[in-house]
């Protein structure tokens, strides 16, 4: 029962940080309906203009942070001119298979920059395990995932206080309806993309510094925990990404536990499998989904 | 107040606007009817800036607005209560009216004003203003998407088919708080189905077939059961 428990505490520490990728993706597909296929990439270039300036300049772990922001920021707006906003009325597949081919691009740009297998990226705190009522925490978890959790609020009250963070969700709601309000839907597509690409670079930042090492794959590995957290949640739902990735977190964890390190994956994509089958809105997607349908239906 | 001179719409290669021509009051009720398929919602689309027109041009207080974005119209003062209410269904009544409000956040006091009078002359409103727009009634959903239209202190409400899909009760309301805005001061381009009850409050009314206006003038004046025939069933049928 303690190791149940043990692994639970650990899968959510862990699962934070794939809930903050999870939001990422969930804005962006919330406010255009379209999956960006490179979020992950663009994040890993933030990671990887973090290393350099570790490697370069021996900076400490809040210029690591800011540059690991700016850089996943500006990837990020690169992404969106390019495979978005270009591709504006027409075709969402258009948009997806040239945020597929983007996500090549940079990965390639990252593998022939930095042709060495891994580089090496500061820790945030050092190795200190915590004891807190029988279970042990590591220091890095704890305060990985207590900085997660004030990003994550502070998106909720960005989103549900503020005007931008109501224009956010009437264009995620309907576009069309949002402009009938005056509402710039391509600006708030814009700031949209930067929030997430923040988010999402202060989620590689935090992950970055937990491994102490970044490796070209990171684009891919980011793109599929976020991907599984988002779908596991319900897309373009915020608080389903949250609780997606802690589930996802959770879920890992005990299954490296109980079945050991080559299954951690496959029960991850197997629990993927069911919910697309049997709930492919997600634990919460579904939920607005169905009410939309239905003030949808009294018209 | 709002001239529309010889607009072309088209979508691809289908003209959906043929050349339209209509104007609308300050202070009156002018009102379009057609049959499904006329243009009818095309026009206001046009109008408003979603879609841009081929050629033609829209003058607003005399400035153009064809093709302009639909910000921009929106700023100029012309507000459209869309066709199937399209409120913000997961949004509460509130939060749908301050979306409503979004280009005047800056004038706090007008806005909250604005707020409280709204949910006075929509008191249904304000029973359920903290209530996901989506749960709300048929009716209570046009009345919203009225007043979240009225936030924004429109020169212009434009209306497309606000009966529709209710009931006729709920029409006859919806009428009379046509009538009432516009008694209090508010311009209004109304699109309908039911010519009858839009016969009753319009001061000037159009008959568009097939992407043309084919008939203008004043309720009272015509036989208006030939137009509300052609309204509803297009010339074919006369």
């Amino acid at each position: 029962m303690i190791d149940f428990i043990q692994n639970s505490v650990d899968g959510i520490m862990i699962g934070s940080r794939y809930a903050l990728l999870a939001i990422g993706f969930t804005l962006i597909f919330g406010v255009m309906r379209r999956l960006n296929l490179s979020y992950g990439p663009s994040i890993m270039i933030g990671v990887f203009v973090g290393t350099f300036i570790f490697i370069e300049f021996k900076a400490g772990w809040m210029a690591v942070a800011a540059a690991t922001l700016v850089g996943a920021v500006i990837a990020g707006i690169y992404v969106e001119r390019l495979c978005f906003w270009a591709i504006r009325q027409g075709a969402a597949l258009a948009s997806m298979v040239s945020s597929f081919a983007i996500w090549m691009q940079l990965e390639e740009f990252v593998t022939l920059s930095f042709p060495d297998r891994t580089y090496p990226f500061p820790p945030l705190t050092g190795d200190v395990p915590l004891k807190i009522a029988g279970i042990s925490i590591q220091l890095s978890y704890l305060v990985m995932f207590a900085m997660a959790t004030t990003l994550m609020l502070a998106l909720n009250l960005a989103l549900y206080r503020t005007r931008f963070g109501l224009a956010v969700r009437a264009v995620s709601e309907n576009p069309v309806a949002a402009r009938f309000m005056g509402i710039n839907t391509s600006r708030v597509i814009f700031f949209a993309f930067v929030v997430a690409s923040a988010l999402g670079g202060f989620a590689g930042f935090l992950i970055a510094a937990n491994e102490q090492q970044v490796t070209p794959l990171f684009g891919l590995w980011a793109t599929f925990k976020g991907l599984i957290a988002m779908m596991l949640g319900g897309m373009g739902s915020v608080p389903g990404a949250i609780l997606g990735g802690f589930l996802l977190g959770v879920i890992e964890r005990q299954a490296t536990w109980y079945l050991g390190a080559e299954f951690r994956d496959l029960v991850a994509y197997g629990l993927l499998f069911v919910f697309l089958a049997f709930r492919p809105g997600g634990l919460l997607g579904q939920r607005l989904a169905e009410r939309e349908r239905l003030a949808l239906r009294r018209v | 107040m709002l001239e529309v001179r010889d607009i072309v719409t088209a979508y691809g290669k289908i003209e959906a606007l043929k050349g339209v021509t209509l104007s609308a009051k300050e202070n009156q009720i002018t009102c379009l009817l057609g049959p499904n398929g006329a243009g009818k919602t095309t026009l206001m689309m046009t109008i408003t800036g979603i879609l841009r027109p081929r050629a033609g041009s829209i003058r607003f207080h005399g400035d153009e607005i064809a093709g302009a974005p639909a910000p921009q119209v929106v700023k100029r003062g012309i507000a459209l209560v869309p066709e199937n209410r399209l409120v913000f269904a997961d949004m509460t009544v509130q939060e749908n009216l301050a979306a409503g409000a979004y280009l005047r956040a800056r004038d706090k006091a007008g806005v909250a004003e604005d707020l409280e009078r709204m949910l006075t002359r929509f008191p249904r409103l304000r029973e359920r203003s903290t209530q996901a727009a989506g749960t709300l009634s048929g009716g209570e959903q046009q009345m919203l998407a009225v007043a979240r239209a009225l936030m924004t202190r429109p020169d212009l409400l434009l209306m497309d088919e606000p009966s529709l899909g209710l009931a006729p009760l709920i029409v006859d309301e919806i009428f009379e708080i046509i009538a009432e805005l516009n008694n209090d001061g508010t311009s209004i381009f109304l699109v309908e189905q039911n010519a009858h009850k839009a016969l009753e409050v319009a001061h000037r009314f159009y008959l568009i077939e097939q992407g043309k206006v084919t008939f203008e003038g004043t309720p009272g004046d015509v036989a208006e059961d030939e137009v509300i025939q052609r309204a509803y069933l297009g010339s074919g049928a006369v």
